[in-house]
């Protein structure tokens, strides 16, 4: 029960003599919607990149299933069941929606090297990502091209080509990142779809503290590269240091 | 196009192919109609390959060993994104090595032919793959650079190489009777079509398919491929290879036509050509490196010579250059997705315009 499927044991990251991320540990348990908050330049994102390997810490651990993946390359951790978003809209622009989110699926699987075969005969792999594609809403877009959704379908894209592999772990680095404030709502509950459908571990970056207080198991705050608290949502929102370092800032209505 | 599902398979090729086709007939009779135009048989005139149709015949083979090589290049440009400056090296290498197999073994015509382009594309095809190997970790201008690099070192070297005449190069005569260019052109005419046709439907084919897929993704956000879980190297190092086995193909195709091996094919031409006819013809598109290709010789072919109109002479061959550097910049700004990309993109948005409203808001 109280398993830990993602762990990161002093995490740090250096960016010449900036110090991003600053000897961060965490433990995700398997099952949890764990939630990481600060604001704006606390190195959440940073944190993310260690986490699924785009960067290798400057010094740390990354233990991922009880297995050391430090060293595990970027590529192979999707195939361990590590599935991320990112906060900047990161999508196939020319190809089409359904080809985002198919594309997704077939790198799981063992027909990456077939030339001679039409990629849609693999009607598997299409036929899941529809399922994803009408999930997050997007099925009536499958045949245009990415880069002509507007913002809001993107944010969805970008969710759905993470689901579509159906990994163990979500990352979401701030999916509702610049959308408007009315669709944030229906885009938390797609997760919270996803979250009941299967025993999905999901680890959220946001900035909004509204959001997260809902939906999170566990609350980790950063501010300027450390992790400054962590507990469930009622702990965090009663934590004077967060009170005064975050939450101050959070609330202030002119920012957003 | 929902009506078109309900046709029969190869009604449904014919359809999206015919296109196509048609310009693919027209190659076919093209050195006959030529013939019968202008009176030159195809096959030559009083035994020696005179006439207008064996001259364009010899145009169009140059036209499709272009392609070849260009539709090699988009494999890596147009379709995976990586920019490459060494093409020429595969196009030069391929022509060297099956013209010392032929010119220097006693392995005879035939067998020569074989072994010889066996050989040469398999050595095209490692070189890319090592190439890609040491340095495809390498993105964007750096790993272009670096194909600069050892093309050129190759191009310098092999320029001195006493064994292959340096500069001078060396004639090719120890080939098959039936590729003869000088006595059987129009047979060459017609391999060199197949070839096309061949290399063509291999891309096609290969871009549709998963792997081709993947190719896509890499060109359109390699990072994003990876953290998807795609080794993009591995992707890469399929398209170069094979990029550079194609290349390797129509450098022989030259050699054997011109008879003649030389380094001029390993210089920086036959990198630049392929490069502005695919931008010019459309970026990764399946067209775009045939049209780039025929536009750009052919019209070399037509305007690259003196005009006399009236009492003036007007000599575009001394400004060809400069008008090809013209052309290219104006495409280039105005028409960045070349000739097939600005029309397709034209098509796609006036379907994008009769596009749902919902499923995307904001
Ligand atoms: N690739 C990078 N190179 C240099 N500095 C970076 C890089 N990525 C992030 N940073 C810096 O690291 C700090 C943390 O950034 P980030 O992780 O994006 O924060 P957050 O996601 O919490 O807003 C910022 O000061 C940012 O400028
Ligand atoms: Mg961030």
């Amino acid at each position: 029960m109280d398993e830990t499927i993602l762990e990161a044991r002093n995490l740090r990251k250096q960016f010449g003599g900036l110090v991003a991320v600053d000897d961060v540990s965490l433990r995700v348990r398997r099952g949890s919607v764990h939630s990481i908050i600060g604001p704006n330049g606390a190195g959440k994102t940073t944190f993310f990149n260690l986490l699924t390997g785009t960067y290798k810490p400057t010094r740390g651990q990354v233990f991922f299933k009880g297995q050391e993946i430090t060293q595990v390359p970027l590529y192979r951790r999707a195939h361990l069941g590590m599935g991320r978003s990112f906060q900047i809209t990161n999508i196939f622009p020319n190809l089409t929606v359904l080809e985002n989110a198919r594309l997704a699926v077939q790198a799981m699987s063992r027909i990456n090297f077939q030339f001679f075969r039409r990629a849609e005969s693999f009607t598997r792999f299409t036929d899941r990502a529809l399922e994803v594609l009408t999930l997050v809403g997007l099925a009536d877009m499958a045949d245009y091209p990415a880069n002509v959704l507007p913002h809001g379908g993107k944010r969805k894209l970008e969710l759905a080509i993470l689901l579509a592999p159906d990994p163990d772990v979500l990352l979401l680095d701030e999916p509702t990142a610049g959308m408007a404030s009315e669709q944030v709502p229906e885009l938390l509950a797609t997760i919270n779809v996803v979250r009941q459908q299967g025993q999905k571990t999901i680890v959220l970056v946001e900035h909004n503290m509204n959001v997260v207080m809902n939906i999170s198991d566990v609350i980790t705050v950063m501010n300027l590269g450390k992790l400054l608290a962590e507990g469930s949502p009622a702990e965090i929102s009663a934590n004077q240091t967060v009170q005064s370092v975050y939450l101050g800032e959070l609330y202030n209505p002119s920012e957003n | 196009m929902q009506s078109t599902r309900s046709l029969p398979r190869w009604r449904r090729v014919f359809q999206s192919n015919r296109l196509y086709l048609a310009v693919l007939m027209f190659l076919v009779v093209f050195p006959h109609l030529v013939g019968w135009i202008t009176g030159d048989s195809p096959f030559g005139v009083g035994g020696r390959p005179r006439g207008q149709s064996v001259f364009w015949q010899s145009v169009f083979i140059e036209v499709f060993i272009l392609a070849i090589l260009t539709m090699s290049y988009n494999l890596i440009f147009g379709f995976t994104g990586v920019i490459s400056f060494g093409h020429a090296l595969f196009f030069g290498l391929g022509g060297y090595i099956l013209g010392l197999v032929l010119q220097m073994t006693d392995l005879g015509p035939e067998i020569g032919l074989v072994i010889g382009g066996v050989i040469g594309v398999a050595i095209c095809g490692l070189l890319g793959f090592l190439m890609g190997l040491v340095s495809l970790r390498l993105r964007g201008v750096y790993f272009a650079i670096f194909t600069l690099a050892i093309a050129e070192m190759f191009f310098i070297y092999i320029g001195r190489w006493p064994l292959t005449n340096a500069e001078d190069g060396f004639a090719l005569n120890n080939i098959p009777e039936l590729l003869n260019s000088t006595r059987n052109r129009l047979t060459y005419y017609y391999l060199a079509l197949v070839l096309v046709v061949l290399t063509f439907l291999f891309i096609r084919r290969l871009i549709n398919s998963p792997t081709g897929k993947v190719l896509l993704a890499i060109r359109e956000n390699e990072n994003r491929a990876q953290a998807i879980g795609y080794n993009t190297l591995t992707f890469k190092l399929v398209a170069i290879t094979l990029a550079g086995m194609m290349a390797a193909g129509a450098g022989m195709l030259h050699v054997i036509l011109n008879k003649k091996v030389g380094p001029e094919t390993l210089g920086l031409t036959y990198t630049v050509d392929p490069l502005l006819m695919t931008i010019i013809g459309g970026v990764g598109t399946h067209a775009g490196p045939l049209i780039g290709t025929a536009g750009l010789h052919l019209s070399e072919r037509v305007f690259n010579r003196e005009f006399i109109i009236g009492s003036t002479t007007i000599n575009i061959g001394q400004n060809w250059s400069l008008i090809l550097g013209i052309v290219f910049i104006v495409v280039v700004l105005v028409f960045p997705q070349g000739v097939v990309g600005t029309w397709a993109r034209w098509r796609q948005r006036r379907r994008a315009a009769r596009a749902p409203t919902e499923g995307g808001d904001v």
